[in-house]
Parts: structure tokens; C-alpha cells; sequence
């Protein structure tokens, strides 16, 4: 949805993309992204910085930020 | 050179960037206008553009990305891309509301994937990790072999300073010869304008973690 030129996005559509970003560049899952950039563990975190920042789009109770 | 446009260009970006100073509600949206004009008196191509997206957390946090999709990159005028990744914030400063950036990423790349990418500049606030909060990283060989084993150069962080969109800009038009819509009599006085505010506001981050 856009309001004011802004676009809305939903849980779903912003967790699909993570899911699918991840998937293609790091062969990881969503959660396994947000769970290694969290620790610190994450190598390489510029190449999915893109993914990081929509991830924060997410309330913090959110079950992607919840372990495993 | 025209003077008119070139003038009538300033005055508009510095009432975009007095704007995005201000802070409150329509800060952000001023931020996005002032990042798509100056690449659309450069390095965009005509069908690219930026978007605000906010997500389940509110309004008062943006991601600033490319026009037709959560994550598009940026097609540029060379047939290549710049995916750029702006994460914003509103948050209080001495009983106003100021825009401030979280983290932004800017990576040229020759695929839409981003599979080939070039190089990227990053920068975060906050990074849970080692590396520089701000830093550049370039997809290359090295011709010496000094790297530890099992290392590639597309793996090292080299710490920079703030890297603003501006200096990405010149970076590609003049260097990697994008070619901009305007001539560079038009162009270089407005994203110097714009510059200078950027580096006299922005966050200056240590080389690397304090502990």
C-alpha cells in the first residue's frame, strides 16, 4: 500500500523477500541471516545490507528475531 | 552552461536539504526527493528512481530503495546498477525530531542480481560485527599475494570515512564513465552544495570497535 509516497510494507512481503535474498546470496534461511548478523557471526554483512535494513522494518517481537 | 538551471537547481536542493534538517513528518520524504534528484541530474537511468518503504515497526523508521521493487537496484545510465540501501530513523534531539541514517549501502554492480557486483561502500551505526563502521570493499584480484590463506580481496574491509552519495556519484561518472544527463558544469556545483552539509552533519564513526 502507499500513502504519501511512502510504501507500506506487510510482515509477509518484507519477510519473503529476506527469505528469498538470503536464499540466493548466502544459501541460508531468514532466520539464520538475522540470527548470524545479531552475534556478530555474520561474515559479510555489506552483501546482504539491502536485507538487513528491510529486516528492521519488522517489530522487535517478530518471531524471525525470535531463536531458534 | 545554463546558468538559470544550474541556479534554479541550487535553490531547490537547498531547500530540500533545509528541509530534511528540519526533521519532523516530512523529513524523510525530503531526504528521497533530494537523493533522486541528484541522480537523476546524473547517473540514472530515465525509468530508475527511489522509494520510501516502511514496514510493520512504523513510521518512524524508512528504508530508502530503488523505485520498482522492495530491493531494486538503481538501473544507471552505463546499463549497470548501483543497489543503494539507505536505513533511516527520526529520532529526538533536544526536543525536535532529526532524521538520521542507521546504516546505507551503496554497491555498483553489472547484473541486476548483484552476483557481479564491483564495489560497495557500507556504512552502520551501530556494527554488531569487527569491521569499520564505514568501509569499502572491492571485487578484484590482488596482484601480490599477501592475503591470508583462504582470504580473497572481496573479503577485506578497508575503513573510510562517511562516503557520502555525492562521492559514489563522482566515482562513476568520473572514473568508471557513467554518462550523466547534465553536463558537469550543472551537476558538480549542486552535488558539492549538498556535500558540504552532508559532511558537516554526519556521524563520524571510529575506524573500528573501541573494545
Amino acid at each position: 500500500m502507499e500513502e504519501n509516497g511512502i510504501v507500506e510494507l506487510t510482515r509477509d512481503e518484507i519477510v519473503e523477500m529476506i527469505e528469498r535474498g538470503a536464499k540466493h546470496r548466502l544459501n541460508m534461511s531468514a532466520r539464520q541471516l538475522v540470527e548470524a548478523y545479531r552475534s556478530g557471526r555474520l561474515e559479510n554483512p555489506g552483501a546482504v545490507a539491502d536485507l538487513l535494513a528491510f529486516a528492521s522494518l519488522l517489530l522487535e517481537s517478530d518471531p524471525l528475531f525470535v531463536p531458534a | 552552461m545554463s546558468l538559470p538551471e544550474r541556479d534554479t537547481l541550487l535553490a531547490e536542493v537547498r531547500s530540500l536539504t533545509e528541509a530534511y534538517k528540519a526533521g519532523g513528518p516530512p523529513a524523510a520524504d525530503a531526504f528521497r526527493e533530494l537523493t533522486h534528484l541528484l541522480l537523476r541530474l546524473t547517473v540514472l537511468a530515465p525509468e530508475g528512481g527511489v522509494r520510501l518503504f516502511s514496514g510493520p515497526r512504523g513510521r518512524p523508521e524508512f528504508v530508502l530503495g530503488g523505485w520498482r521493487g522492495h530491493h531494486d537496484p538503481l538501473p544507471l545510465t552505463d546499463g549497470r546498477y548501483l543497489r543503494l540501501t539507505v536505513r533511516l530513523y527520526v529520532a529526538p534531539v533536544e526536543e525536535l525530531s532529526r532524521l538520521k541514517v542507521a546504516s546505507s549501502s551503496s554497491q555498483y554492480q553489472l547484473d541486476r542480481e548483484g552476483d557481479r557486483w564491483v564495489f560497495r561502500y557500507d556504512y552502520l551505526r551501530n556494527p554488531p560485527d569487527p569491521h569499520p563502521s564505514a568501509h569499502v570493499q572491492v571485487r578484484a584480484n590482488l596482484v601480490e599475494d599477501c592475503l591470508p590463506r583462504d582470504v580473497t580481496l572481496q573479503r577485506i574491509h578497508f575503513p573510510t570515512a562517511r562516503v557520502s552519495l555525492e562521492a559514489v556519484i563522482r566515482l562513476l561518472a568520473d572514473q568508471f564513465g557513467t554518462p550523466c544527463h547534465k553536463p558537469p558544469e550543472v551537476w558538480r556545483p549542486v552535488l558539492a552544495e549538498t556535500e558540504r552539509t552532508f559532511l558537516e552533519i554526519a556521524h563520524r564513526p571510529l575506524g573500528g570497535p573501541e573494545r
